[in-house]
């Protein structure tokens, strides 16, 4: 009883220091492909533009057939819902965030814009792209905000956003150890919030977690073990319901949440290992290869014992959508059933989907899995 | 059902056969000999011989994403083929339906109907086999899934050039290594060797073709106007994807030039009235029958360009083909911030003295109509009345004749 307690609470902290932003600049940025030490070592607190769930889309601003995630970072942009952030730094994902990044300039013009240009493809050509790129984008930074951004500043930022990723992590593997001191609902929760929250109160946060977790005995759990990949998620709705009918994610590749790098080396050239590190850690399928992101997770799937998978893409997400049918083959010979969901960034849950996981369930059971 | 599954079946052998295009080619002269739109039968002749070639497998035949540069492929002496370009040709011939449905049970119906109709048809055995497939990641995000999909479907090699966003030195040799990297690779992959010399060439023509289209371009500013939009988002732009490299590609838009400067001389427009002249924004049009153009006919608004036909790139330099492919492909308006894109088409406004704006919205593209409401407020902040048409490229079943004509009378209304 007592971490459920001290997971509600930690969240509260970080809800509280999420507003403060220990009064440095807010920069927002959109995608996991960014280094976000970059900004921490120009002395600025990272801000995820990850809007609350809603059906309010600016419509009016960009097609009917662009992702929802995208019209719904618009809208709020546009009716003053991000004015208290100093810049933007939008990468270049998918068609949908190239596009956000130009009406986003159009209709509410932040103070400092940046769209950073990501490889698709992972070579030592593209590594040293990439890194003239963040270089690009550490040079605009200092000149917008008056900053000095410098090797030891970049490698104390790497060092500290390591620690964050080897805390989150162990907490990660918490996961699916059985009567789950962790549920994946609340680690998404806590992962979104850490996000947005100053990096020393994160770290604290996850300190504090960690310690009374790893200290609880691992349980027995009878609940049905499934790994969940896919675009952005809205919010934890799905998988709440996925844990209210029975069901446990015990491992997931998803956006916001699991989808970072796992350790960057501090060196002589930070950005260089920046750019090494990010463009290595495991592939979203806005990246060319789906193959190595799919051998991913068939190997997480093998670690995890996880029975089934859940594939979620928002609407019109074409890097998710188009790689799906690639997936299911690829799990068709694993012998794996897959749930393929389609989401509005509503973040609701409605009836249809309730009937669609409850007999996935019901189907790994009757499947004696 | 015997009887339909044999027909099919002969079908199929018809298509896959390189004799049919060799045997059409005879027969279509003979039957466009009274036709005088010479252009459009070279259109006809260059993709026979492309099919014909894609099947006769003579030739390393190497599939290609429409934005993909066609000058690598002749320079390489592959055969391309481009199945976003033949999904538009099926459409056009009034078989994309069936291929469309079929894909529809593997992949969103979201996703674009050029690439749905494609899938379709490679489920259906009805395409040529790649040996190789190349792509480019720029401008259309479902492109490099797709074909990397396919890359798998046919166990094939699949190489693809990482298009930057942003332009400059650092782009340009991010992209250059590449293609450097490309040729290379690809013809090991292939077994062959590399022979600078036919690549220089395959620039050469590509150049000039250019030149001709800049002339094309320039005499399309004529009024009223010589060439109908229609044909400049079918054929034209078919040939702009597609033969840039070859010599029917110098020749079809020679061919064109030519007869634009008649017809400019003599003051024929394509329509018989033109009132308005209009741009048309998006790389595509509905290829299915509906009655878009004719409505505008109808109305005496000429499509008097295409931004599609937009010439952005500047002339290739043939001994550094690495590097100007790479300035082609930087250069392209499409890619990289939506204000490069405007103001292309606020030069086109003013070049082809525009009274109208249509941006047609293909439902599975994200690319392009992404941008369609801020290009609109743009040239509405100028005064300039502009719609957009939502409709679908490829799939008739997601095209509402009503809305659209009542959207095309919208816009006849505000030109006033
Ligand atoms: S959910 Fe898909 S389309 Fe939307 S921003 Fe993410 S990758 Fe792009
Ligand atoms: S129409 Fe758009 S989505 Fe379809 S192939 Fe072209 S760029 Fe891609």
């Amino acid at each position: 009883m007592q971490d459920r307690l001290t997971f509600k609470e930690i969240l509260q902290d970080l809800a509280k220091a999420q507003a403060s932003g220990e009064g440095k600049p807010l920069v927002g940025w959109t995608c996991t492909y960014l280094p976000v030490e970059i900004l921490e070592a120009a002395g600025l607190q990272p801000y995820r533009i990850l809007p609350e769930p809603s059906s309010e889309k600016a419509d009016g601003y960009l097609d009917p057939n662009m992702c929802p995630l995208v019209k719904t970072n618009l809208g709020k942009a546009i009716t003053g819902g991000y004015s208290f952030l100093s810049g933007i730094i939008i990468l270049n994902t998918c068609d949908g965030m190239r596009r956000l990044y130009d009406a986003w300039r159009f209709y509410c013009p932040s103070p400092f814009s940046f769209l950073l240009d990501v490889p698709k493809t992972v070579t030592s050509l593209s590594v040293s792209y990439f890194k003239e790129r963040l270089k690009e984008l550490a040079t605009q930074v200092e000149k917008h905000f008056k900053v000095e951004i410098t090797t030891d500043s970049l490698n104390q930022a790497i060092e500290e956003a390591n620690l964050t990723r080897s805390l989150s992590r162990r907490l990660i593997s918490l996961q699916g150890r059985g009567a789950p001191p962790v549920k994946h609902s609340e680690l998404l929760d806590l992962l979104s919030l850490g996000s947005r929250t100053p990096r020393s109160v994160f770290n604290k946060a996850l300190e504090k977690m960690v310690r009374v977790l790893e200290g609880e005995p691992a349980g027995v759990s009878n609940a049905y073990r499934l790994l969940l990949t896919g675009s952005s998620l809205d919010g934890s709705a799905l998988v709440r319901l996925i844990e209210e009918l029975g069901g446990e994610v015990t491992i997931s590749d998803i956006c916001p949440g699991t989808r970072f790098v796992d350790y960057v080396e501090p060196s002589a050239d930070p950005l260089f290992s920046l750019s090494h590190a990010y463009l290595h850690k495991t592939a979203c399928a806005r990246m060319f290869d789906s193959e190595s992101r799919i051998s991913a997770l068939k190997e997480s799937l093998l670690k995890s014992k996880a029975q089934g998978v859940v594939y979620f893409s928002l609407k019109f997400c074409d890097p998710f959508l188009y790689e799906a049918p690639f997936l299911e083959e690829a799990l068709r010979e694993l012998d794996i059933p897959v749930l393929f969901l389609e989401g509005e960034y509503t973040g609701r849950v409605g009836g249809g989907v309730r009937t669609r996981v409850q007999a996935f369930l019901e189907m790994l059971e009757k499947n004696g899995k | 059902m015997e009887n339909e599954r044999g027909r099919e079946k002969l079908i199929k052998w018809a298509v896959k056969s390189p004799l049919t295009y060799r045997l059409l080619r005879p027969v279509l002269d003979l039957l466009t000999r009274k036709n005088d739109n010479e252009p459009f039968k070279i259109w006809v002749r260059f993709l026979l011989d492309a099919m014909n070639n894609s099947y006769a497998r003579k030739q390393p035949v190497v599939w290609m994403s429409a934005f993909t540069p066609s000058e690598i492929a002749y320079g390489m002496g592959y055969v391309p083929f481009m199945p976003e370009i033949i999904a538009s040709v099926v459409t056009y011939l009034g078989k994309s339906k069936g291929p469309i449905a079929l894909a529809n049970a593997y992949a969103s119906s979201d996703l674009c109907s050029f690439h749905r109709c494609a899938l379709g048809l490679v489920m259906e055995d009805y395409l040529p086999k790649p040996d190789l497939i190349i792509s480019s990641s720029y401008l259309c995000e479902g492109a490099n899934k797709f074909f990397h999909y396919l890359a798998s479907y046919y166990r094939c090699p699949h190489l693809m050039v990482d298009a930057p966003y942003r332009g400059g030195s650092a782009a340009k040799k991010y992209v250059a290594d590449q293609l450097k990297e490309l040729v290379d690779k690809s013809s090991r992959l292939l077994g062959l060797v590399p022979d600078m010399s036919v690549m220089s060439q395959a620039l050469e023509l590509s150049n000039k073709a250019r030149a001709y289209i800049a002339e094309i371009n320039r005499l399309r500013r004529s009024r009223p106007s010589p060439f109908p939009g229609s044909e400049g988002l079918s054929y034209l732009a078919g040939m702009v994807f597609y033969s840039l490299g070859s010599k029917w590609g110098v020749d079809f838009f020679k061919t064109l030039h030519l007869s634009l400067e008649q017809k400019v001389a003599k003051g024929e427009g394509y329509l018989p009235e033109e009132k308005y002249r209009l741009l048309w924004l998006h790389h595509i049009r509905p290829y299915y029958k509906n009655e878009i153009f004719k409505i505008l006919e109808e109305k005496k608004a000429a499509v008097s360009f295409e931004e599609t036909n937009y010439l952005y790139w500047p002339a290739l330099e043939p001994s550094k083909p690495y590097e100007s492919l790479a300035d082609k492909i930087i250069s392209n308006i499409w890619a990289g911030s939506l204000e490069r894109r405007v103001h292309a088409i606020e030069e086109m406004v003013e070049e082809y003295d525009i009274d109208g704006v249509i941006h047609f919205s293909h439902w599975g593209c994200r690319q392009s109509c992404g941008g369609a409401a801020v290009v609109g407020d743009v040239l509405k902040q100028k005064g300039l009345p502009y719609i957009v048409l939502p409709g679908d490229g490829a799939d008739p079943d997601n095209f509402s004749p009503g809305q659209t004509r009542t959207r095309l009378e919208a816009l006849i209304e505000m030109l006033g």
